[in-house]
């Protein structure tokens, strides 16, 4: 038996080639992830091991109640290098500068295209520090010098000697390139761009003056590090973290792989949704090869074969083919991990890479994930051809007999689908932490598509007669044999199309909810600014310096400036996060009733207030990132149409005072005369502070839109992948198609048919049933989109329509690609050979 | 030659190569006249379908030509090949290969689909009425009996009214009472709309309703006359 199966494998080389394709394609997005993020993390091991490899003891800032974003801890105070100096058994301690949030600009004078974090830092006095070699020139000596690394100066095209600017809390400064660095034999710091200033001059710059991010220091010889360690650690306190060298390269490590752990848990869920697809595709060619073979089963049957070697010899064969195609799939995975990586450089965001790494569990998982489910999809199907009866090998075109299960099949998936819609409603309102709402929404949405996919071949006929109609209007009798050929087998063609139906939803999904936030956020906009223009970050997020923001403000024909802060505290242990507003201004250049705003005082959000029972005049207590503990008044509630206060919001002067945070994410700018004034703060911003950016409304509604924009685009190019195993989906039911029907497409070509005509209805039926998918798959995203927008308070859905027609019109020409191989093979057909085929 | 519709001359067609070689036409010069009711029949294997499938175009000669409605097929590509059954020829099947997913009338006019042209309503009506099919020109070829299909079969291979008619094993798939049927069918399409049919059987009493029976045995014509029992 195992012989009939290998057999029957080898004799049909195409669709062995196109189901173990569907297997490999659904099973190269989770080996691609693998892949991708664990090259990305043990680069960022191989540097920071590097960096830290003759570093004994490392100080940094104590991120005691676990707030730090992207490192902006506050310093360490410079006496702490003098206290550590007195200790015994310390060598060298040298202080230095790693900061974030300075901003580099390129020859043309603008700031970098790239989104990669960019570092303003100190170079060492003593080499044994920080890891950097000079591959080219030398160290920063003077406060005009810099050193960047060789990867940012080749891409940029900067060589030693060129002049290069930076701008981080002071104004814009010119610098000479003295030299260009390498970390660990690597040009590249981990894909960000490193400055290297002297430490004065890096100090000043960030505004750290006589301050430090970081200590390192060397022991003495015979030393024990761990007891030099231990000894820092007791004489300096909870004030600032001590570790050894290599402790600190395994928790900046794990720090970057923790930040990463969502980006891959992202991409493991668009493998999900495309090994989801994929299993489509393996169950509709498994049922319509055991409905083509029943003769072949029953022959088998007839010469002895019990029901059970039948079952082993369709298993068997899926067994094969999960094998082959998760071997396939794993290769495709390491192409598709550099595939990623260009995806999300040509997104801006540079990421390293030294070396692919295949980790052992790449193998195991990519294999067990592509066995298992080949398995589960093909068993329905195997156990289907183990009821063919004997006696059927005897008689001329058996059907495989209909089983109690298929009868079933109807209600079941009305009834799936009904707890898949349940599922996402509990998930969304029933208020779960966030995720358990995922879970829930995701596996109801699961359920929700199998639901569809079992209703599908009820809804197949009245779909086809629709979306065929047009078809048969232009083409005649060529579109109406597509259309009936498409209902023929309303089950095949069901799930053919609920794959695409997938992918099509989830983009109509994004689609919609895009436009939806879009629209929300202009109407957020509308709401709430007064001010007539918005300073940011050129990079759209980060906060910048607040020395820019003065500038304006002094600007004549400025009336007003009204700056926000963000930072973070904990709250009952939870996470919070601040909003700082000038108490003055802000109620002049923005449409809020804040009450008015002490240094100790604090203004919740009508929905804060409500979950957590806030009444005005309640005590917040609130922990700041340095353990600070306050205790703020509840000054009153508020409700903010523009949706620019979170939570809970405090003055600029308490967020300076208690958080240290000194820099502004967006200021409000009030002047009477516009283009005049305008062009002046354009002016001052270009000379001094190119890291802002000045908008108008209307600017800043264009730019939130951009950002939302290549959010979705990124999402469209994860998503192609599931298209594209639905494609193979639609491919392989053709080509099974074409071979049942190669006696009716002999005999029309004996009538006088031609090629292009039997061409034609192939891709015809394609382009139908592609079009179903595109019917269902944006109907379920809509009512997708509904449903999740409803739990955003005040999110306007706008259904983009337009778009909706395009996507529809995409689906129909996902079908004429999948219709050529097919259509060509139909056409191909020898006439004798297909009347005379059996 | 006047009058002829189909004409082969030293038609030769062989399979293999080497000693492997099967000859399973060799050499035949038959012409079949405008009008006439021709049954080719002979043993398994005496080339009579290799015969039909070279006079139809369907298959190309290793040897000699055939001229089918003033035409030479040899030379011809396939996109000609295709044009000249579409216009010229009509086919009848022993398994009546309709296309399930069309109705009867559908069927019938399929040929003129293809070919884009519009049914002479007139021509269709008569056919309707000569295969007595009226009732059911709705149904699907599934809800039809056999000799109801292929009497459909035959409406579909008149409908663009052919030169000539190829039938292979008409009754093959038919018991004798709708064989009699299907065949008094095509003598009625010979005999009232002067059709030329080729017919290839087995059956002696099909051929029986022919004007003229070829007898071919190891790819030669072995007797040319009339059938017995006409």
């Amino acid at each position: 038996m195992r012989r009939v199966a290998l057999r029957g494998l080898l004799a049909r080389k195409t669709r062995l080639a196109l189901t173990a394709l569907a297997v490999a394609l659904g099973v190269t997005l989770i080996s691609g992830t693998y892949v991708f993020t664990d090259t990305i993390n043990s680069s960022f091991d191989n540097i920071f091991s590097e960096a830290y490899k003759t570093t004994d003891v490392v100080i940094t800032p104590n991120d005691a109640v676990a707030l730090n974003q992207n490192g902006d801890l506050p310093p360490i105070d410079g006496a702490v290098l003098d206290r550590v100096k007195a200790i015994d058994g310390v060598e060298n301690v040298e202080g230095s500068i790693f900061d974030q949030g300075g901003t580099f600009l390129t020859k043309a004078g603008e700031p970098f295209a790239a989104q990669g974090p960019k570092f303003v830092a100190s170079a060492f006095d003593d080499e044994r520090f920080g890891g950097f070699s000079y591959a080219e020139g030398r160290r920063p000596e003077t406060d005009g010098e810099v050193a960047i690394d060789r990867a940012t100066a080749r891409r940029e095209g900067f060589a030693v000697g060129d002049r290069f600017e930076i701008q981080a809390d002071t104004p814009k400064k010119a610098y000479t390139i003295s030299g260009l660095t390498q970390v660990a034999g690597v040009d590249s710091y981990g894909g960000a761009a490193v400055a290297l200033l002297t430490l004065a001059e890096a100090q000043r710059i960030t505004a750290k003056q006589g301050k430090y991010d970081e200590i390192d220091l060397a022991v003495a010889p015979g030393q024990d590090a761990e007891a030099v360690t231990a000894a820092i650690r007791a004489a300096l306190g909870r004030s600032v973290e001590v570790r050894t060298g290599q402790a600190e390269a395994a928790d900046q490590t794990a720090e970057i792989q923790d930040d990463l752990g969502f980006l891959q848990t992202g991409l493991l869920a668009f493998a999900g949704v495309s090994l989801f697809v994929g299993a489509f595709i393996i169950f509709n060619t498994f049922s319509i090869t055991v409905a083509q073979r029943a003769r072949e089963f029953a022959l088998l049957r007839t010469l002895g074969a019990s029901r059970a070697q039948v079952l082993r010899a369709v298993l068997g064969e899926g067994i094969v083919l999960g094998v082959l195609g998760s071997i396939v799939g794993l290769g495709l995975g390491i192409l598709v991990a550099g595939g990623l990586r260009a995806l999300f450089k040509a997104f801006g965001f540079e990421l390293p890479s030294t070396g692919t790494v295949l980790a052992a569990r790449t193998v195991y998982v990519s294999l067990a994930v592509g066995v298992v489910v080949t398995l589960v999809s093909c068993l329905a199907p195997a156990l289907r051809a183990t009821r063919v009866p004997p006696v059927a090998a005897l008689r001329e075109g058996v059907a495989v007999p209909e089983t109690r299960s298929s009868r079933l099949a109807f209600p079941l998936a009305l009834v799936l689908t009904a707890l898949g819609v349940i599922a996402i409603v509990v998930g969304l309102f029933a208020g779960f932490d966030e995720s358990s709402a995922l879970a829930f929404v995701g596996s109801g949405a699961g359920a929700t598509f199998l639901g569809v996919a079992g209703l599908s071949p009820r809804l197949v006929g009245p779909i086809a007669s629709v979306v065929g109609r047009p078809i048969e209007a232009l083409f005649g009798v060529m579109g109406r044999l597509a259309r009936e050929n498409t209902v023929r087998q309303p089950g095949r063609t069901a799930v053919t199309s609920a794959a695409l139906m997938v992918g099509v939803a989830l983009v109509a999904f994004a689609t919609i909810f895009a436009a939806g936030a879009k629209s929300t956020i202009n109407d957020a906009i509308d709401a709430g600014l007064r001010g007539q223009a918005v300073l940011q970050n050129q990079d759209g997020f980060s906060p910048f310096a607040s020395e820019a923001t003065d500038r304006v403000a002094g600007i004549d024909g400025v009336s007003s400036v009204a700056a926000v802060r963000f930072v973070d505290a904990r709250v009952e242990g939870r996470r919070e996060s601040l909003t700082g507003v000038d108490p003055r201004t802000f109620p002049t250049l923005y449409r809020t009733a804040l009450p008015p705003l002490g240094d100790d005082a604090v203004v919740v959000s009508e929905g804060y207030a409500e979950q957590h029972g806030t009444k005005v005049g309640d005590t917040i207590a609130l922990t700041t990132a340095t353990a600070k503990r306050l205790e703020l008044r509840a000054a009153g509630i508020v409700e903010d149409k523009g949706r620019l206060l979170g939570d809970l919001t405090v003055s600029n002067d308490l967020v300076a005072r208690d958080f240290g945070q000194r820099k502004d994410s967006l200021v409000i700018v009030g002047y009477l005369d516009g283009d005049e004034t305008k062009a002046a703060i354009d002016k001052a911003i270009k000379t001094d502070f190119p890291q802002v950016e000045a908008l108008t409304a209307q600017e800043f509604k264009d730019d939130q839109a951009g950002q939302i924009d290549q959010l979705v685009v990124l999402v469209y190019a994860l998503l192609a992948l599931t298209v594209i195993v639905a494609m193979f989906g639609i491919v392989n039911t053709l080509v099974l198609s074409v071979t049942e029907r190669t006696r009716e497409l002999g005999m029309m070509r004996a009538i006088g048919t031609s090629r292009r005509q039997v061409r034609r209805v192939i891709r015809y039926e394609a382009v139908i049933t592609a079009q179903i998918g595109g019917v269902l798959g944006i109907g379920l995203g809509v009512l997708l989109a509904l449903l999740v927008s409803r739990t955003i308070e005040d999110f306007s859905v706008s259904i983009p329509y337009v778009l909706l027609v395009v996507l529809f019109l995409a689906a129909g020409l996902a079908g004429v690609l999948a219709a050529v191989l097919p259509a060509r093979r139909a056409a191909r057909l020898d006439v004798l050979e297909a009347l005379a085929y059996e | 030659m006047a009058g002829m519709i189909v004409t082969a001359t030293g038609l030769s067609r062989s399979y293999g190569e080497g000693e492997a070689t099967v000859h399973a036409l060799a050499g035949v010069d038959v012409a079949f006249p405008e009008g006439a009711f021709t049954a080719i029949m002979g043993p398994s294997g005496s080339g009579k379908s290799t015969l039909m499938h070279l006079l139809a175009g369907l298959d190309r000669p290793t040897a000699g030509s055939v001229v089918l409605a003033g035409t030479e097929l040899a030379g011809l590509g396939d996109k000609e090949l295709t044009a000249l059954r579409r216009d010229k020829v009509g086919f009848v099947f022993q398994s009546f290969n309709l296309l399930p997913v069309l109705s009867a009338e559908e069927n019938i006019l399929l040929p003129l689909s293809i070919a884009r042209r519009k049914p002479d309503q007139e021509w269709v009506d008569r056919l309707v009425d000569t295969i007595g099919l009226r009732e059911r020109l709705r149904h699907r070829p599934a809800e039809l009996s056999g000799g109801q299909q292929q009497r459909v079969a035959v409406a579909r291979a008149l409908a663009s009214r052919p030169a000539v008619v190829f039938a292979d094993e008409p009754t093959g798939n038919l018991d004798s009472k709708t064989s009699a049927e299907v065949m008094e069918l095509l003598r009625r399409s010979v005999d009232e709309f002067g059709q030329t049919i080729v017919m290839v059987t087995h059956d002696p009493r099909a051929a029986a309703y022919a004007d003229r029976l070829l007898e071919l045995e190891d790819g030669k014509v072995v007797r040319d006359g009339v059938p017995a029992g006409a």
